[in-house]
């Protein structure tokens, strides 16, 4: 029950993260309004996900090995450059609030409001296919012909339900959190983690085409450290969960983080530190 | 500038890509189950129990073609099942996250040839591993009567370098533990990296026999000595004729000599005896696991010669690096013929990279041998390291492109 309650966990937390820190931010900077485009992307996500996941286990005809990999490699990849996006949006938009140049910011930020949707649904959809396959593994086991040792359950269904509403709870817990923040505090924060979750995906995203042959270097290992940090132990599944963090981590994928967060983090902390407001780069043309 | 047709425009990209990706992606048919309650309806269809401590499979041996593989977890901890190819390294297929009383399925094109099956219960570790074969049919692609005139050549004459290098490895190592045994040691320090030459050559095929390889050829930096892991082999003994860089080390008595040189020595004639086999017990070589053996040899290289860790105590790094080229270039030659049918620009690519490597390795010759690794400065690694990454990396399509 553990094992598969630690695997629905580890699916669903990043999402519940990602997807939180969005809504807590819609709602401490009063745009309620776009909260429901945050739900369509994850509605849309889920259902995707769900379908092909159907599609594949029940129907005709599969997804090879290099093709699962390829697609869950690209979506993360796409997915930081998605969350990189929101993480400095959100500073943006935050130098506007409570002045009146809300009106204009909002209307600067109507791109961004669009982005949203698809933010919400890479969070929730990069790991979905593979969350949904499990999921159909878990209703099939609990639907099967007794084959030996091999018994109906629906265990292993309950526990991977249970350890997504965990991640749930959990993502609920950070909003409630998040919404006590005050505003500098909060955009300082969410967005240093943000960039750590960035981070991690984008070294997943590329061990995931290390693994199907697409890039190089899959057995050049930087560290290994299974033995302190056991995968399928909790905290191991929390660190994989929150930050994609793998305890047998190849060179490439360590490269690839400290490429992406040194930078990345910098830039960051520069313009937090900065508290000039930020003019709006285009003044209304109304008279 | 109006912003969101742009926007709108990016979201329907996106929502069409989550879509559309997996239609446009390889698909492959799913291996039906057995009809009519028949069970195992056909011989592509494998089923593969994982516990704790063991994986079952229903078979270990299937026709080319598309296999499916439905691994049913019946552990208490997660595991995972992987397809591995004849090197034990390249990874043909793998499902993850198969939590306990759950099955997976996995699909994938196997050709014809040699691989392994691996379950990692708690998902960490090499897995429990064992051989599995795919045998020829109607349904893999028909190779031209010319490819298999090559095949069949490229095949027999790995064959014969390997059983020849094992042979003189054997003769040597027999010559080497005599005199370690007989306390010449001056005699043994010289013979040391060259007979340790003829097992780097053939160091991919060595390995594939976990058992022997880590009892022979283990570093001391490798060996779980608090898991109650024993040390021996070449570097023990390596270590026991140069102990100058060891602190506070205490060197073997002579019965304790007797018992690692023996031991080698059983070790390295069990090898040998397996690589000349005949008849079943034979070994085979794919012309895809040659290929991948020249690769995994540059790896060897990369990984553990240029830093210097191979040879941690004598410093003949230089030696085993040679070696390995040597049998990546052997492998290579042998299926060059094949490469130059299928793409021409590549073989001339490879071999101009394997002559720039060897050009560089020769400006570090020494007498018979090579410098010591203590004498290399960080520009000559960097030299060498540079020319090994060139090799690799178009050394890295060989597979794909002999198999295709």
């Amino acid at each position: 029950m553990l094992a598969n309650l630690l695997i629905g966990l580890r699916e669903g937390l990043e999402a519940a993260l990602v997807v939180s820190i969005l809504v807590a931010y819609l709602v401490k900077s009063e745009r309620r309004e776009l909260l429901p485009r945050i739900w369509a992307g994850v509605g849309i996500a889920v259902a995707v996900a769900l379908a092909f996941g159907a599609a594949l286990t029940f129907g005709p005809r599969g997804l090879t090995f290099e093709a699962q990999e390829a697609i869950g490699g690209t979506l993360s990849i796409v997915a930081v450059a998605f969350v990189t996006w929101m993480i400095f949006w959100m500073s943006t938009a935050a130098r506007g609030l409570g002045a009146e140049l809300r009106g204009q910011i909002d209307k600067a930020a109507e791109g961004g409001r669009w982005s949203l949707v698809v933010v919400a649904m890479l969070a929730v959809g990069r790991e979905g296919l593979e969350t949904a396959l499990f999921l159909w593994a878990a209703t099939q086991a609990g639907t099967r012909d007794t084959v030996g040792s091999v018994t109906p359950t629906w265990e292993p269904l309950v526990g991977a339900m249970l350890g997504i509403l965990v991640a749930v709870a959990l993502g609920y817990l950070i909003y409630r959190g998040a919404i006590r923040l005050n505003l500098t505090v909060f955009f300082t924060w969410t967005g240093a983690f943000l960039i750590l979750v960035a981070g991690g995906v984008l070294a997943y995203g590329l061990h995931d085409l290390q693994e199907a042959g697409i890039l190089p270097g899959l057995h050049n290992l930087a560290f290994d450290v299974s033995d302190a940090i056991p995968p399928s132990s909790w905290y191991g599944t929390l660190l994989k969960g929150v930050f994609n963090f793998s305890p047998a981590t190849t060179w490439l994928e360590a490269t690839a983080w400290v490429l992406y967060v040194v930078p990345v983090g910098a830039l960051f902390l520069l313009r937090t530190r900065s508290t000039r407001p930020a003019r709006p780069s285009r003044q209304l043309q109304e008279h | 500038m109006r912003k969101t047709p742009i926007a709108a425009r990016t979201l329907v990209a996106s929502v069409t890509a989550l879509a559309v990706v997996p239609m446009l992606a390889a698909c492959t048919e799913n291996a039906s189950s057995g009809e009519d309650g028949k069970k195992g309806g056909d011989a592509r269809t494998l089923s593969v129990g994982s516990s704790a401590d063991a994986c079952e499979l229903s078979a270990t041996k299937a026709p080319a073609g598309t296999l499916s593989f439905d691994v049913t977890n019946t552990g208490s901890d997660v595991t995972e099942f992987y397809l591995l190819g004849a090197d034990g390294l390249r990874i043909v297929g793998e499902v993850e996250n198969i939590g306990p009383n759950l099955t997976k399925k996995l699909t994938v094109n196997a050709p014809e040839g040699d691989y392994f099956t691996a379950c990692k219960p708690g998902m960490v570790g090499e897995g429990i591993r064992a051989p599995f074969t795919v045998t020829h049919s109607e349904q893999e692609q028909q190779v031209s009567a010319s490819d298999q005139e090559l095949i069949d050549q490229a095949q027999a004459n790995y064959r014969a370098y390997v059983q020849d290098q094992s042979a003189q490895l054997l003769e040597k190592t027999k010559e080497f533990v005599q005199l370690y045994e007989g306390g010449k040691d001056d005699e043994a320090r010289g013979l040391y990296p060259v007979a340790r030459e003829h097992w780097e050559r053939i160091e991919t095929v060595a390995e594939s026999f976990g058992d022997l390889d880590p009892k022979t050829d283990a570093r001391e930096a490798d060996v779980d000595f608090a898991a109650g892991e024993k040390w021996a082999g070449w570097h023990r003994i390596e270590k026991d004729l140069w102990p100058q860089g060891a602190k506070g080390y205490t060197a073997l008595k002579p019965a304790e000599r007797t018992t690692y040189g023996d031991d080698l020595l059983a070790n390295v004639t069990e090898l040998d005896k397996r690589i000349q086999a005949t008849g079943p017990d034979a070994l085979t070589y794919p012309i895809d696991a040659i290929a991948n053996g020249s690769i995994g040899l540059l790896e060897e290289v990369a990984n553990g010669k240029i830093t210097g860790e191979e040879e941690a105590w004598s410093h003949t790094d230089l030696w085993d690096f040679q070696a390995n080229v040597d049998g990546a270039r052997v492998a290579y030659e042998g299926v060059q013929g094949l490469l130059e049918a299928k793409d021409p620009a590549l073989a001339e690519e490879l071999t101009a990279k394997f002559d720039a490597l060897q050009a560089v390795l020769d400006q570090y010759r020494d007498g018979d041998g090579f410098v010591l690794y203590t004498a290399l400065e960080p520009a000559d690694t960097k030299k060498m390291t540079d020319a090994v990454n060139a090799l690799s990396e178009p050394l890295s399509k060989l597979t794909a492109a002999v198999t295709s």
